[in-house]
C-alpha cells in the first residue's frame, strides 16, 4: 500500500462523506427541526440526480434532455426539481403524523423509483444515464478527486452555514416549538401546516442537491443507486447516530458511518482467504450492531441537540 | 462514547494499515462482485470461478518470475455506492493491476467512471450487460466477457424473422436485463425488419399470478409470446400460466429462459412450442475443460455467469502476464491476447500460454463462454444459437446471426 493510494482512498471517502452529509443535513431539517419522519429520502435524491443528469449530459436519441448545460445549472435545477416534487407531496402527506407520514413517504419514494425505472424517454429506464460530465474531470486521477472534494466541501460548508443560521434564528426556535408541542405553537399563532411544508421542501432540496453531486461524481446514475437501503436507511442511521437536531452531528454521523462501512471491509479482508466472501456480510452486521449500541447507550446521538436551559426531561420522544 | 467510537475507527484503520503491508512478490487483481444485495445468491459462484482461474495460474508458474497472483475480493453490493467504494479500495489500498467486475451494470458504470478509468486500471466485467457500458469514454480500459443485451436482442429478432414468426407479443422483466433485451429486440424486429409486435409490456418480478398480464398480452391476436425473463424465476411462472390457460401457442425466450428448471417443472412434452436463444460457448471443448475444472473445486459449472467470470479472470491474468505485471500495459495487452490471431489457449492452459508469451508468440484465448475477440469498444460479439426442447434437454435448431 502506497501513501498515494491511501491519500486517494481518503479523498474518495471524504467526497462520499460530503455527499452523504448533505443528505443527512437535509434530513436533519425535516426530522431534527420539524419532526417530520421522511422515509423517502431516496426519492428526492433520485429526482435531484436525474434532473442534473438530464440537464448536463450530452444528447441521446429517444430521450429528453441532453442540454449539455453547465453543471452549476444542473445542480440548481436539481434543487429546484426536488423542491417542486416535494411541494405537492408535502401538501398532501404532511397532514399525516409520524409513522403515517413515514409510510406515505416510503410509498412515494417507491413510486418515484419505479417511474425512473420504467420511463425510457425520461430517464433511460433501467439502464440509467451515463456520460454525465464531472467538474474538473479531465485532470489526473488524484487531481480531479481533489478538485471535486473542494467543490463538495464548498457546497457542504455553504449548506451547513445556512442551515445552522436558520437553526439559531427565530425560525429554528419556532420549528422546534412546533415539533415539541404543536398545539402550543398553534395557540401562539404559528401557521403549523405552512411551516412544516417549508421544512419539508428545504430538506428535500438539499437531498436533491446531494443526488446531483453523486451523479456527477460517478459520471452516471442508474436506478440501483436509489435503492432505499443505501439512499434512505443509511442516511437515517447517520443522522440518528450523529445526533438528530444537531447539524454538526449530522455531518459527524455521516463520516462515522461511512468510515466504518468502508474501512471495515479492509479489516474483514484480513480474515483467511476461504472466508473472503462470508467476511463481506460482517460489515452489514457491524452497522446494525452499531445502531443498536448507540440507541441503547446514547439515544440522543454522538452530538446531541443543543438545548438552552433544562429541557432535557421533555425531550425523550415527546411527539415523535 | 464518542472517543470510544473514534478509537474503534482509528483502531480499524491501524489494523488495516498494519495488516496490509504487502508480501512483495504478489500481483493482485480485484474481484469485485455483488456479494451483498440483490444478486447475493449468484455472486459467490462467480467469484469462485474467478478464483479458480487465479488458482490455476499459481499452480502453473504464476505471473512473471513465479510471482503469486492474488484475487482480492471486494463487495460491490450491486449498486454504484458499493461499486465505487470497492473499486477505490482495490485500486488504491490493494494496488491491483486490473479488476474483474463489478457484476451489475450500474456498479460497472460508476466504478469505471469515477475510479478505474481515471486511475488507468483495466476493468473487465463478466456480467454487466448494459449497452451503456459500450459507450463509456474509457480510453480502451473497459472490457467485458458477456455480450451486450443489445446484441442478443437483435440477433434473436433476425433469427425469428428467418424462422417465419409473424405477429408476436413481448413480455419482459422490468430490470436492466429484461428491458435491454426487449428494447433491442423491438428496435430490430419492428424498425429494421418490419415485423409486428402486438403488445409490449413490462412486468414486475415475484408475483403469484400473471394471468391478467397474459390476458392483456394476448389481446392483439399474436400466436407467439416472447419472454425476456429468468426461467428459474418469474419467467417460469409466466410460461406455466400461459400454457395452462392456452393464451399463446408458441414461446420464445432469451438466454435467461434457457434454464433446466423450465423442463423439470413443466415437462419436455409440454414444451414443443418453446425455443430459447443462448450463447453457444455452450458445447465447445473450452467449456468442457472449464466445467471439469470447476467441478473439481466443488463449483457448479451451470451457475449463471460462472464461465464468463472465469474467462474474465483468466484473460486479465494473460494480459497482466503479457504486460509484465505492470498495470500500464494491461489494457493494450488485453486485446492482444484475444483477437482471433495466434496460438489458441484454452481454459487452464496457463503454462503453455506463459511459455508462448515469453517466446513472443501471439496467443488467442478461446474461453469457456466464447472466443472473446474484443472489438474496439471492448465488447465481445457473442455467438448465439436458438435451442428447442428435445428428448435430451435443449438442442440447437440454428445458429443466430
Amino acid at each position: 500500500m502506497e501513501l498515494l493510494g491511501l491519500v486517494n482512498y481518503a479523498l474518495f471517502m471524504a467526497i462520499f462523506i460530503g455527499i452523504y452529509a448533505l443528505l443527512a443535513l437535509g434530513l436533519n431539517i425535516q426530522w431534527g427541526f420539524a419532526g417530520l419522519f421522511n422515509a423517502g429520502i431516496a426519492g428526492f435524491f433520485a429526482v435531484g440526480a436525474y434532473t442534473s443528469a438530464i440537464l448536463s449530459s450530452p444528447a441521446v436519441e429517444g430521450r429528453i434532455g441532453g442540454f449539455e448545460l453547465h453543471f452549476v445549472i444542473g445542480w440548481v435545477g436539481a434543487m429546484l426539481a426536488a423542491a417542486l416534487v416535494a411541494w405537492p407531496i408535502g401538501k398532501i402527506c404532511l397532514r399525516f403524523r409520524s409513522d403515517y407520514l413515514a409510510i406515505a413517504s416510503i410509498g412515494i419514494a417507491e413510486i418515484i423509483r419505479l417511474v425512473i425505472k420504467s420511463e425510457p424517454a425520461l430517464t433511460n429506464a433501467a439502464r440509467g444515464i451515463s456520460r454525465i460530465p464531472r467538474p474538473a474531470g479531465d485532470l489526473g486521477y488524484m487531481e480531479s478527486q481533489i478538485a471535486y472534494l473542494i467543490i463538495v466541501l464548498a457546497v457542504l460548508i455553504a449548506a451547513y452555514v445556512l442551515v445552522e443560521r436558520q437553526f439559531n434564528a427565530p425560525w429554528g426556535r419556532m420549528m422546534r416549538a412546533i415539533r415539541d408541542n404543536e398545539n402550543a405553537a398553534n395557540a401562539m399563532g404559528k401557521d403549523v401546516e405552512f411551516r412544516r411544508l417549508e421544512a419539508f421542501i428545504f430538506g428535500s432540496a438539499l437531498m436533491g442537491l446531494s443526488g446531483a453531486l453523486f451523479a456527477h461524481f460517478n459520471r452516471s446514475i442508474t436506478p440501483e443507486a436509489i435503492d432505499p437501503m443505501v439512499a434512505t436507511f443509511l442516511v437515517w442511521i447517520m443522522l440518528i447516530l450523529g445526533g438528530s437536531g444537531n447539524n454538526r452531528g449530522a455531518i459527524l454521523g455521516a463520516a462515522v458511518v461511512w468510515i466504518i462501512w468502508s474501512v471495515s471491509e479492509i479489516a474483514t479482508d484480513r480474515l483467511p482467504h476461504e472466508y473472503a466472501v462470508q467476511a463481506k456480510y460482517i460489515r452489514l452486521f457491524l452497522i446494525g450492531l452499531m445502531l443498536q449500541l448507540v440507541l441503547r447507550f446514547r439515544p440522543e446521538g454522538l452530538l446531541p441537540e443543543p438545548l438552552r436551559g433544562d429541557q432535557r426531561s421533555t425531550k425523550s420522544g415527546a411527539d415523535h | 462514547m464518542k472517543t470510544k467510537l473514534f478509537a474503534l475507527a482509528a483502531g480499524l484503520m491501524t489494523a488495516t494499515a498494519l495488516a496490509s503491508a504487502p508480501a512483495q512478490a504478489d500481483v493482485k487483481i480485484g474481484l469485485l462482485g455483488g456479494v451483498s444485495g440483490p444478486i447475493a445468491a449468484m455472486a459467490p459462484a462467480m467469484i469462485d470461478a474467478a478464483q479458480l482461474a487465479v488458482q490455476q495460474v499459481n499452480e502453473q508458474g504464476g505471473i512473471g518470475a513465479g510471482e503469486n497472483l492474488v484475487g482480492v475480493v471486494g463487495d460491490s453490493a450491486c449498486n454504484p455506492q458499493g461499486g465505487t467504494d470497492a473499486a477505490t479500495k482495490a485500486v488504491n489500498i490493494e494496488g491491483v493491476v486490473g479488476v474483474v467486475g463489478p457484476h451489475c451494470s450500474g456498479a460497472v458504470l460508476a466504478a469505471a467512471g469515477s475510479v478505474t478509468i481515471p486511475a488507468g486500471i483495466t476493468l473487465i466485467t463478466p456480467s454487466g450487460t448494459s449497452p451503456e457500458i459500450s459507450n463509456l469514454e474509457d480510453k480502451g480500459t473497459v472490457f467485458r466477457t458477456v455480450p451486450s443485451d443489445d446484441y442478443q436482442g437483435r440477433a434473436l429478432a433476425r433469427t425469428m424473422k428467418d424462422q417465419g414468426y409473424g405477429k408476436v407479443a413481448v413480455a419482459y422483466l422490468n430490470n436492466d436485463y429484461g428491458t435491454g433485451l426487449a428494447n433491442a429486440f423491438k428496435a430490430e424486429y419492428v424498425d429494421e425488419l418490419g415485423g409486428e409486435i402486438t403488445q409490449f409490456a413490462a412486468h414486475e418480478e415475484g408475483k403469484a399470478s400473471y394471468r391478467s398480464n397474459l390476458a392483456e398480452l394476448a389481446k392483439g391476436g399474436a400466436e407467439t409470446l416472447v419472454i425476456f425473463d429468468y426461467g428459474d424465476g418469474t419467467g417460469l411462472t409466466i410460461l406455466r400460466q400461459a400454457l395452462e390457460n392456452g393464451f399463446f401457442e408458441k414461446f420464445v425466450g432469451g438466454d435467461g429462459m434457457k434454464s433446466d428448471a423450465v423442463i423439470n417443472e413443466l415437462g419436455a412434452e409440454n414444451l414443443s412450442g418453446f425455443v430459447a436463444s443462448s450463447p453457444v460457448g455452450a458445447k465447445s471443448e473450452s467449456l468442457t475443460l472449464f466445467n471439469d475444472a470447476f467441478k473439481g473445486v466443488g463449483g457448479d459449472p451451470d451457475a449463471i455467469f460462472a464461465n464468463t467470470s472465469y474467462d474474465a479472470a483468466f484473460l486479465l491474468a494473460l494480459a497482466v502476464e503479457k504486460a509484465g505485471g505492470k498495470k500500464e500495459g494491461v489494457a493494450a495487452a488485453m486485446t492482444e491476447v484475444s483477437n482471433g490471431d495466434g496460438e489458441p489457449i484454452r481454459p487452464g492452459e496457463w503454462k503453455k500460454a506463459k511459455e508462448l508469451i515469453a517466446a513472443g508468440t501471439a496467443i488467442d484465448y478461446k474461453g469457456a463462454a466464447g472466443e472473446h475477440n474484443f472489438d474496439a469498444k471492448g465488447d465481445v460479439p457473442g455467438t448465439y444459437a436458438l435451442f428447442e426442447v428435445g428428448s435430451d434437454g435443449f438442442e440447437v435448431i440454428t445458429e443466430m446471426k
